[in-house]
């Protein structure tokens, strides 16, 4: 197995094993924090000297989660709940989670209730970013958050460490950034699989480790001579593209991913942390930049022109709308990213994501649709 | 259309109709003022001027000064859907316009509405004129941040945005908070003079202040009647209501309908009369919007059960309450009033409250599949209302506008296994 084989297959065992790498931290001793999707202040739990890790649920069949969480819940959430009732996440100090959304607002409760021995720390973000004082609250409220976790932890943040963990986190970001690029020229290494897992992989491992990693594919990737991709090429959008045997449908239909709008994968990464004195302020300054997102109000919708922007750039034909079961934020921009995309004279899917089937019938029916147009 | 002929009464093969009760005054105030909010509306449309279409809870006070009509989509899609009138919209929304199912029948009902404004194919009642500007409180759900942004693209419309938070926690909102929420007022204010290019006459703000205030006390207080017991109303006549404080909170015709209103009350229980149509064994709480396409259905089976739904959590939403002029006051109001910007342990706990005070027996609750926050508190709160009210609780299934979630006969077992565990708890407490 050469160097690009090893670094890529170990990105897809971490990514495949969350279990077995939190075990791995709390055996070191490390004390370790769950973060909600999505856009915790990860920079936070890492200046305070803990690993962040990523709660995006699993391919599980919900049961005890019923008695808090009503049928209309995400399928995302709806996992995490499960895993948190039923020991799964056992040994996280605590949790934290933004109120991004209804599903947000009562899961607090559903949390609060139903798993007992992780301590949640809730937190919002403001959504009038147009307001004078949208960023003054967002900062007033990352501190807040701070000592939250603080009296859950024992683990303070201090400035200096802050504003190193956000250099540690721009490179990352940065570094995410070139990996898309980068693996564009080589879409017959870099299948879908493959490229959800670097991705992923991200969220369970601490960023200065996870960059250093990512660097090194990117340059035995550079290495590799360019590769002309002849099958169809797609961005996908959402909140998660996953399970691997969905991504294989895409594989198995010579479909390649030419970029993402995947809340797990790039839509965290695609807007860094602004440059300034206080830290505090830089982290409220990156939400005050966000856009393009489902859980980020906007004067004018801009993500369908994103994502067919996206698409032009990278010579891709179709986005797919990776549609998480029951996200209701993510369902009212679907319809409006469709009509853009098809103004715009390409192809959109949309898929469902459904963390408690295994079944993806109806998606493989509609990619093999696609395949097969000329 | 053929003319209906008199038949005679006993040649029929039906019953002969009952004859309609006539509506109490107060009632009939009511249509009354809704009728004259639509034609005003309506008539500033036809004069050129801008008419803003409004989030049930919002900073009403403002264009209640400005003297500038805005209707309310929320209550205008359950007025639609009580008149068995929603459908057409909702498939719309979900056909030509591509929304999901699964989001919320008031957004599907009023998106689908106002893509087809102009379409004679489609009639609404009450139909609002075309708005010029939106105006969004979140404090009800996130939903409405998503259904406005869609309106606001869709019609090419400003929407002037108050961000209300979300109470994650059972504590009252930190000063960062408040004072967020109080920028955003005196910014929507500023914002608001610069479109309308006039200056707002703060005499007349603070009257309409000080008029919401009166409003917001005479509804509690009309509520707080129904305490009695048998209560001097069916619970279900204070949905009949609601109209008053979220399009007109702040207007002295409210007033006159409230006091009404709480004359009417008084005269039954100086009578010892109720307006709810059966006898009432057993009191109980009902939790969440009422299934406007099923009102007539839900009463009749709670009056056949003799159950009164006396209070019901979802009209004292609008308790805004605040000293008039303090606006540090009002922006809290507005971040703590709503059901759904409280967290399940706050707003289950005051439901304990209301069902002690109340002397409930028991309580309903709506699974809507609309509203997901209503339906997580309705999850999570059961233990907190099972443990803290010892009452029994039970839900069905049902929605506010989509007609095809609800079930006749689930809402008649449920009601029905209510009324067994009432019984008998209330026999063995004899
Ligand atoms: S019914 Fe629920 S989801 Fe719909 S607008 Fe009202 S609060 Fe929001």
């Amino acid at each position: 197995m050469n160097t690009l084989d090893m670094a890529l297959q170990r990105l897809q065992e971490i990514a495949a094993n969350p279990r077995k790498i939190l075990d791995g931290y709390l055996a070191q001793g490390k004390k370790v924090v769950g973060c909600f999707p999505i856009y915790v202040p990860e920079e936070l739990v890492h200046a305070a000297g803990m690993i962040p890790m990523g709660l995006w649920g699993g391919q599980v069949t919900p049961t005890i989660a019923a008695k808090y969480n009503p049928i209309s819940t995400c399928s995302v959430m709806r996992s995490c709940l499960e895993f948190g009732i039923t020991g799964k996440y056992r040994g996280i100090s605590c949790a934290i989670m933004p109120m991004l959304c209804d599903t947000f607002r009562g899961m607090s409760a559903g949390w609060r209730a139903g798993v007992k021995d992780i301590q949640l720390a809730a937190f919002i973000h403001p959504q009038n970013r147009n307001d004078t004082y949208a960023q003054y609250f967002l900062t007033a409220e990352y501190r807040a958050l701070a000592a939250r976790v603080e009296k859950l932890t024992g683990e303070k943040v201090e400035d200096d460490k802050l504003s190193a963990s956000i250099e540690v986190y721009n490179l990352h970001s940065k570094t995410m950034m070139n990996f898309t690029q980068v693996a564009n020229d080589h879409l017959d290494v870099v299948n879908p699989i493959i490229r959800h897992a670097v991705m992923k992989s991200a969220v369970f491992m601490p960023k200065e480790e996870h960059t250093i990693a990512v660097q090194e594919i990117i340059g035995e990737l550079n290495k590799l001579p360019k590769h002309d991709w002849k099958g169809k090429k797609v961005i996908l959008s959402g909140i998660t593209a996953e399970p691997n045997e969905f991504l294989r449908i895409f594989v198995e239909n010579n479909i390649a991913v030419v970029g993402d709008d995947i809340a797990q994968e790039s839509r965290q990464y695609r807007t860094l942390i602004p440059d300034g004195a206080n830290p505090w302020e830089r982290l409220s300054g990156q939400w005050m930049n966000r856009w393009g997102c489902s859980t980020v109000h906007e004067k004018q919708f801009s993500r369908g022109k994103m994502l067919v922007d996206m698409a032009k750039d990278s010579g891709a034909s179709c986005v797919v709308i990776c549609l998480m079961r029951f996200c209701d934020v993510e369902e009212y921009d679907s319809a409006l990213i469709i009509k853009d995309v098809k103004e715009a004279g390409l192809y959109s899917l949309c898929l469902e994501i459904d963390q408690s089937t295994q079944n993806n019938e109806q998606s493989r029916t509609k990619l093999q649709s696609f395949a097969e147009l000329e | 259309m053929s003319e209906v002929k008199d038949t005679p009464i006993e040649s029929s093969p039906l019953p002969a109709p009952k004859p309609k009760r006539p509506l109490p005054l107060s009632r009939q105030m009511v249509n009354e003022q809704t009728a004259k909010c639509y034609a005003e509306a309506w008539a500033a449309k036809e004069n050129g001027e801008p008419v803003g279409w409004s989030t049930a809870i919002f900073p009403q006070e403002v264009c209640e000064a400005f003297g500038v009509p805005v209707l309310y989509p929320e209550n205008n899609a359950a007025a639609i859907s009580a008149k068995h009138l929603g459908d057409p919209f909702i498939e719309h929304a979900e056909g030509a316009m591509g929304f999901p199912i699964n989001i919320c029948s008031y957004a599907r009902l009023n998106m689908g509405m106002a893509d087809v404004l102009d379409n004679p194919d489609y009639k609404a009642d009450p139909a609002m004129p075309r708005p010029d500007f939106l105006l969004l409180a979140n404090n009800s759900c996130t939903q409405l941040m998503k259904w406005y942004e869609c309106l606001s693209e869709a019609l090419n419309i400003p929407i002037f945005f108050v961000d209300c938070l979300f109470n994650y926690y059972e504590e009252e909102p930190a000063f960062y908070k408040v004072k967020y929420v109080r920028s955003q007022i005196e910014n929507y204010i500023e914002n608001m003079e610069k479109f309308l290019k006039r200056k707002l006459d703060w005499d007349k703000y603070l009257e309409v202040q000080k008029r919401s205030q009166i409003n917001c006390q005479l509804f509690n207080e009309i509520v707080d009647l129904n305490r009695r017991t048998p209560a001097p109303m069916s619970g279900f006549d204070l949905f009949n209501y609601m109209s008053c404080l979220v399009l007109c909170r702040g207007k002295e015709s409210t007033t006159e309908i409230f006091k009404q209103l709480k004359a009417e009350v008084e005269e039954n229980i100086k009578n010892n009369t109720s307006t709810f149509p059966g006898e009432e064994k057993y009191r109980v709480h009902w939790e969440g919007i009422a299934c406007w396409p099923n009102l007539g259905f839900n009463l009749k089976k709670l009056k056949e059960y003799n159950v009164n739904a006396v209070m019901n959590g979802y009209v004292t939403a609008w308790d805004v309450r605040y000293a008039p002029g303090d606006l540090d006051g009002m922006a809290k109001a507005y971040q703590t009033s709503s059901t759904n910007s409280l967290s399940t342990p706050t707003i289950m706990n005051k439901r304990v409250d209301s069902i002690k005070n109340f002397g409930c027996d028991g309580m309903l609750c709506h699974v809507n599949r609309s509203c997901k926050l209503m339906t997580f508190h309705i999850f999570v709160g059961r233990e907190i209302v099972e443990s803290n009210a010892h009452i029994p609780v039970a839900n069905f299934d049902g929605d506010q506008s989509d007609t095809r979630i609800f079930s006749e006969a689930q809402f008649e077992t449920r009601l029905q296994g209510l009324v067994e565990i009432m019984k008998e708890q209330k026999e063995g407490a004899v």
